[in-house]
């Protein structure tokens, strides 16, 4: 054949030629592309037909990502490279797909060495090449598109006709990136991002957007000693199986029960074994997207380091010693020990530590009325490390928890303003930031991001504000003083639905907190935040989101507060496409225990925070805790880990439930085995559009585990608790209709309608099971589901309420004032207002008015910094860098990830992002083991040099621990400190400390 | 469908036999009859002669594996790892325990190549799958001289494959045994034209030595061994008298030059 033909056959064959596009300004690198394809073919660990890239410099502000895959060249270089003949390596000519042929493979890895873009993969066990086919199986067995593009919660990743495919690029004004730079003829299209605005001020950044020629990925990411303990653990069913194996012949609608997405999931059965787990494409919402997470539960349905069965201590604590018992004898024993401490030192010494892992029903329902007929007050869960600070402030603001809009197109679709200040939903809530991207590309809508770090989130932002950590208050109250000084906020709107706007306007325009105040505490330049602000109030829908990098402070609840309030004045409260959004919007569980049931309870809760109880365990004060049982992990969570463990040490009894051994398994005198998602039947996690997502049980625990549920009513049978806590209601459906589903937000919510539609979720509130979904809360003219007529908002005045004389005088129980006063943390690196506590944990504190049950509480007092106050006397001991924590990307979530072999795979190590010039100071490069220090204790991290983030910041993720399978480190929380707390809502500072970092000794 | 080949354990098991069994030998020689003591014994003579054969095994399978006409090149593989292997202990035991004459470079090439072979399918393994999305020019723009330098080399490839195999197309087409054989001149050529371009990619450089070269050193090492044998044959054959020194000469020959 002779050129000319070759190439008319070549461009005839074009427009059959499939491709994926991937589309640069909507990835965020979450990696579930990666968790699908490795669960679609069964690729064991460093089999990789496609990986995310990190598409810019460490020495630039910049976080872009692509997914590396096949380019299917028109001359593929891998396929020349072939040695053996007939080639292992074939190209269809109508399609442009090149597959490996594995059985003629010898594992040469002529085509890995030849393939210029790095996307030959290789069986480093079976030996042979491994690459992306374009899921011609899968479509084979009809599935319209790619497991890649199937679940990419940013729609970043397209599959089709590669001609259609980039006309419609061309439609949407998208230029495709040129990477043919070998002539090789790629198929795979890249876009390029779109062109950012010209920034004029001096701190805010626009991220820079991709220079795939200097892309590169974190050097920890793929260490070799980090990755061979993935590689050397084979991992369990089904990766490594043929299709055939496990070609599913049943499948179950679900929702994954990790996270706050709470995504619907589909559960793909062989032979009643779980083979494989996908996103939900009859789902009108999520469409099927899903993040890694959903999909890598596979891997906790199949682990190896599950626990089994029911174990007894039987060396130290914390040396992780047992013996295995049987269920009747751990419950017997367990019981026995709780009266005994209850006959000695009355209920209350039982604390009981619940958190989201367990799942809502028992979060909110089993385990609230086993603490309230045992008679104890000390329970709670993980939200005053997470959320407790914005709950108050929903609660006394709004009368509800969560925002009450949806995220549908024509509700948070249709604003023109993003602005994430202290949430990374890039990374958090994968899927819902998928949408909420997808709606800022299509409409042309702005998005500004305010955090210390450049995360995926801010990395899709017009502009970054890389502010100081802590003092997003001050940031908000700049914004409220510019557009209440110029007049810019909705006055009708404030003066019809607003309770105490004048008060708190005139306290604001008093106090001139203006943009130029809040620019020295902040760090952002005053005509940003002047920007900031008129922007918000001119946009015709702004959806503020805030999250942990808000709440995890000591002024969380003052901060959500003012941050709502912004977003009231301007209107953007009760209508589509504008919000106030903290994360999860509450699930209304109103589990009762009838009142003859429910002892008297005489003294109240210690704390709130559970991190308040430790001295209750240490030293009886302000009265004994004696026995605790864990449904979490507190010691890689709780801070001041050093106290924690003390305090562990201390009890008499200490039962922890849970699915796999971790730090706090080895403190306690019994380790029952949990089951979770399937293996138990539950909702999925509340989430931030109120959607309830059911979850069928589906399959059985492995080995001895159970339910929570089951655990909890079995040992309230020992107490005489079971005409209450039924032995029915082991059944999670009948638990639900009879006793969870009993409040006006779900009544509707029924089994029957849950198990109506193929997706498994009903949107929260509706009072009957053919009351209409609504997508919308508090929209002007409508009233309150199961409120008076006329009543807009939940609150006592139909209101939002910023200030009243109710309010003032609770917060002047604990020291405070209702209209919020700046202040920021104890640990800074200037000198700023700070909350000092009056009462230690060990004193009994006042009644804290926003509680419930009777909960102590310190009091508070605002201090203006002086030259000896702690913050400057650290930083003379040379702690110099401000600590920030916080979640890690989106393949892990605390500790559980850590036991999956992919997550691990994908982010090893627990790691210390640092900017490249503190890094450059301090003597470190990328990838090298450092040492961080706070004045309450010490960890090591591997560092992460990267631009994006504030140069005087270092952040470090939460979730690895010292005891994990695969890569174990020492928490992060063995740098916080418990005593940094918000009075109202117990919240603990996790977001500011002052540490120190260095090169870890060889 | 992929057809296994031996999992890492097995390899390993393989090799570490055949070690045991070199050592072994080398270990219980001086209780053995003189036979198996003396070069070029009909024992020893005959050993080597197996040797020699399992070690063409080898040789085959890199001819079937380019030949065109093998429909399991991976059964080809295992048969190369297992013949080598038993053919280095035959080679051992026909040394005689004689390690410092020119022969004992043999052993040390079978050594090499096994050492070699093993290395690259349990650990370079790692390193080839951890080579995904490592390379750091996988986007990078070249110069734009090197891109017209392999704008022309395209255009000079598709000129010589229209003589060398008219049906074939350029872009997915290598030079193989059979283009050798029947146009050696035009497959070298071409070969050298795919190799220019294969450097101007860069692929190679970009990752690491040992991963880069490990296969043209241990195929180097193969053909060196090959290229020893045939000299030991013709020597032992023709020139036996040189070899046995003034010695008796016991092994079968033709010449004793």
């Amino acid at each position: 054949m002779d050129s000319k033909s070759e190439q008319d056959k070549s461009e005839q064959n074009k427009s059959e030629r499939l491709a994926l596009l991937i589309d640069l300004e909507r990835c965020t690198g979450c990696k579930s592309c990666e968790a699908a394809c490795k669960t679609e073919h069964r690729l064991g660990p460093g089999e990789y037909r496609n990986k995310v890239v990190w598409a810019s410099a460490l020495e630039e502000a910049g976080l872009a990502f692509l997914t590396l895959t096949c380019q299917h060249c028109e001359r593929p270089a891998c396929l020349r490279a072939c040695p053996v003949n007939p080639k292992a390596i074939a190209k269809d000519p109508l399609t442009g797909i090149v597959r490996v042929d594995e059985s003629r493979c010898t594992g040469c890895g002529e085509c890995v060495i030849a393939c210029p873009y790095s996307a030959m993969g290789y069986d480093a066990k079976g030996h042979h090449a491994v690459k992306c086919d374009l899921c011609v199986d899968r479509r084979a067995e009809g599935e319209a598109t790619t497991a890649c593009a199937s679940v990419c919660p940013t729609q970043a990743i397209r599959f089709g006709n590669r001609a259609e495919l980039l006309a419609d690029a061309e439609k949407s004004g998208r230029l495709p990136r040129d990477q043919d730079h070998f002539l090789l003829g790629p198929a795979t299209i890249y876009l390029e991002r779109t062109k950012p605005e010209t920034i004029s001020t001096a701190t805010a950044v626009t991220p820079a957007r991709a220079h795939p020629q200097q892309s590169r990925r974190p050097s920890f990411m793929d260490g070799l000693a980090a990755q061979a303990k993935v590689l050397d653990q084979p991992p369990a069913f089904p990766y490594g199986e043929t299709r055939e194996d496990t070609a599913p012949d049943r499948v179950v609608p679900g929702g994954c029960n990790i996270c706050f997405n709470c995504c619907t999931v589909k559960f793909h059965f062989k032979n009643n074994n779980l083979v494989k787990i996908t996103g939900n494409d009859e789902d009108p919402l999520l469409k099927g997207r899903v993040c890694p997470k959903s999909q890598l539960t596979l891997q906790m349905y199949h682990s190896e380091h599950r626990l089994l069965y029911p174990q007894k201590r039987i060396g130290a604590r914390g040396a992780g010693r047992f013996e295995r018992i049987s269920w009747n004898q751990a419950l017997d024993e367990i019981a026995d020990k709780l009266k005994v401490i209850r006959d000695q030192y009355g209920a209350e010494a039982l604390a009981m530590f619940i958190g989201t892992r367990t799942g809502i029903l028992d979060y909110r329902a089993t385990t609230k009325m086993f603490a309230q007929m045992f008679g104890t007050p000390n329970k709670d869960g993980t939200d005053p490390f997470c959320a407790s600070g914005k709950n108050v402030a929903f609660e006394i603001t709004l009368g509800n928890i969560g925002s009450g809009n949806s995220y549908t197109e024509h509700d948070l679709g249709s604003a023109e303003l993003y602005v994430y200040i202290g949430d990374n939903q890039a990374e958090t809530r994968p899927v819902y930031f998928g949408m909420i991207n997808d709606w800022r590309i299509k409409n042309g809508a702005k998005m500004v991001a305010v955090d210390p770090r450049l995360t995926a989130t801010a990395s899709k932002a017009d502009r970054w504000l890389p502010i100081r950590p802590g003092t997003d208050m001050a940031l908000g109250l700049a914004i409220a003083q510019h557009i209440l000084a110029n007049n810019l906020h909705d006055a009708a709107y404030c003066a019809e639905w607003v309770l105490g706007f004048e008060q708190w306007r005139e306290f604001i325009l008093q106090k001139n907190y203006t943009p130029e105040w809040a620019a020295t505490a902040t760090g952002i330049v005053a005509e940003e935040i002047k920007r900031l602000a008129e922007e918000i109030a001119a946009a015709d829908g702004c959806v503020i989101f805030a999250s942990r990098g808000v709440n995890q402070h000591t002024n969380s609840t003052q901060t959500n507060r003012v941050l709502m309030f912004v977003a009231a004045i301007t209107g953007n409260w009760g209508r589509r496409g504008g919000a106030f959004f903290n994360m999860s919007a509450g699930t209304p569980i109103a589990a009762k225990v009838p009142e003859h049931r429910t002892p008297r309870i005489n003294k109240p809760r210690v704390r709130r925070s559970p991190a308040g109880w430790t001295d209750a365990m240490l030293h009886g004060k302000p009265y004994p805790i004696r026995a605790l049982i864990s449904c979490n992990n507190p010691l890689a969570q709780w801070p001041g880990q050093d106290q924690a463990r003390a305090a562990f040490s201390a009890l008499d009894l200490m039962v922890h439930i849970e699915l796999f051994a971790n730090e706090t398994s080895a403190y306690a005198d019994y380790l029952l085995p949990a089951a979770s998602g399937i293996e138990k039947g539950e909702i999925g996690r509340s989430n931030d559009d109120r959607r309830i997502v059911w979850i069928d049980k589906m399959i059985d625990p492995p080995g001895e585990a159970k339910s929570d549920t089951w655990i909890w009513i079995e040992l309230g049978k020992r107490f005489g608790f079971d005409d209450v806590l039924k032995d029915k209601y082991k059944d999670p459906a009948v638990f639900w209709d009879e006793v969870c589903s009993d409040s006006d937000g779900l009544r509707g919510c029924t089994q029957k309608r849950l198990h109506s539609v193929p997706y498994r979720w009903v949107r929260q509130p509706v009072a009957t099971e053919d009351a209409p979904e609504i997508e919308t809360l508090y929209l002007e003219g409508t009233t309150v589901p199961g409120g008076t007529p006329g009543r807009r908002f939940p609150t006592k005045s139909g209101k939002l309420e910023f200030w009243t004389e109710e309010l003032e005088t609770k917060f002047n129980t604990l020291g405070m004032s209702a209209l919020p006063e700046f202040y920021s943390e104890r640990e800074q690196l200037v000198d700023l207002p700070y909350m000092e506590l009056l009462e230690t944990d060990a004193e009994a504190g006042v009644i804290s008015p926003f509680c419930s049950p009777a909960t102590g509480s310190a009091r508070g007092r605002i201090v203006s910094p002086g030259p000896d106050h702690p913050g400057a006397k650290l930083r003379a001991q040379g702690f110099d860098t401000e600590l920030v924590t916080g979640r890690p990307p989106a393949a892990h979530f605390h500790s559980w990830t850590h036991y999956f072999w992919q997550s691990q795979e994908m982010w090893p190590d627990l790691y210390c992002q640092i900017h490249p010039d503190k890094a450059a100071a301090l003597g470190i490069k990328d990838g090298e083991r450092v040492c961080v220090e706070s004045a309450h204790g010490k960890i090591e991290a591997m560092a992460w040099v990267h631009a994006g983030i504030r140069p005087t910041a270092v952040f470090i993720p939460i979730g690895w621990g010292e005891r994990q399978p695969y890569n174990p480190w020492r928490s992060v929380n063995f740098l916080t400190d418990k005593t940094q707390r918000d009075p109202v809502s117990d919240q603990t500072n996790l977001k500011v400390l002052l540490c120190r970092v260095s090169r870890a000794p060889a | 469908m992929q057809k296994q080949d031996f999992p890492d354990a097995r390899l390993l098991q393989l090799t570490v036999a055949a070690v045991v069994a070199i050592v072994l030998w080398f270990v219980i020689r001086g209780a053995l009859p003189e036979m198996w003591r003396t070069p070029g014994s009909p024992a020893l003579y005959f050993t080597g002669v197996a040797g020699v054969l399992l070690l063409l095994v080898p040789v085959a399978f890199v001819l079937a594996k380019r030949g065109g006409h093998s429909t399991n090149p991976v059964g080809w593989f295992n048969a190369h790892i297992v013949c080598s292997l038993a053919g280095m202990v035959l080679i051992a035991i026909h040394s005689g325990g004689f390690l410092r004459r020119p022969p004992a470079l043999l052993l040390l090439a079978l050594l090499a190549l096994a050492v070699l072979g093993v290395w690259a399918r349990v650990r370079g393994s790692r390193r080839m799958s951890a080579t995904f999305a490592s390379k750091a020019p996988a986007f990078q723009v070249p110069d734009a001289a090197t891109r017209e330098r392999l704008r022309a080399l395209i255009i000079e490839k598709r000129r010589l494959l229209a003589e060398l195999d008219p049906r074939a197309t350029e872009g997915t087409f290598s030079v193989n045994l059979p283009h050798f054989i029947r146009q050696p001149r035009l497959a070298l050529a071409y070969r050298k034209l795919a190799r220019e371009e294969s450097l101007l990619l860069g692929s190679r450089s970009a990752v690491s030595a040992q991963q880069a070269w490990w296969r043209p050193l241990h195929m180097a090492l193969a053909w060196l061994f090959v290229l020893g044998v045939v000299i030991h044959v013709v020597t032992v054959t023709f020139f036996a008298g040189y070899v046995a020194d003034g010695g008796p000469i016991t092994w079968w020959h033709l010449k004793a030059w």
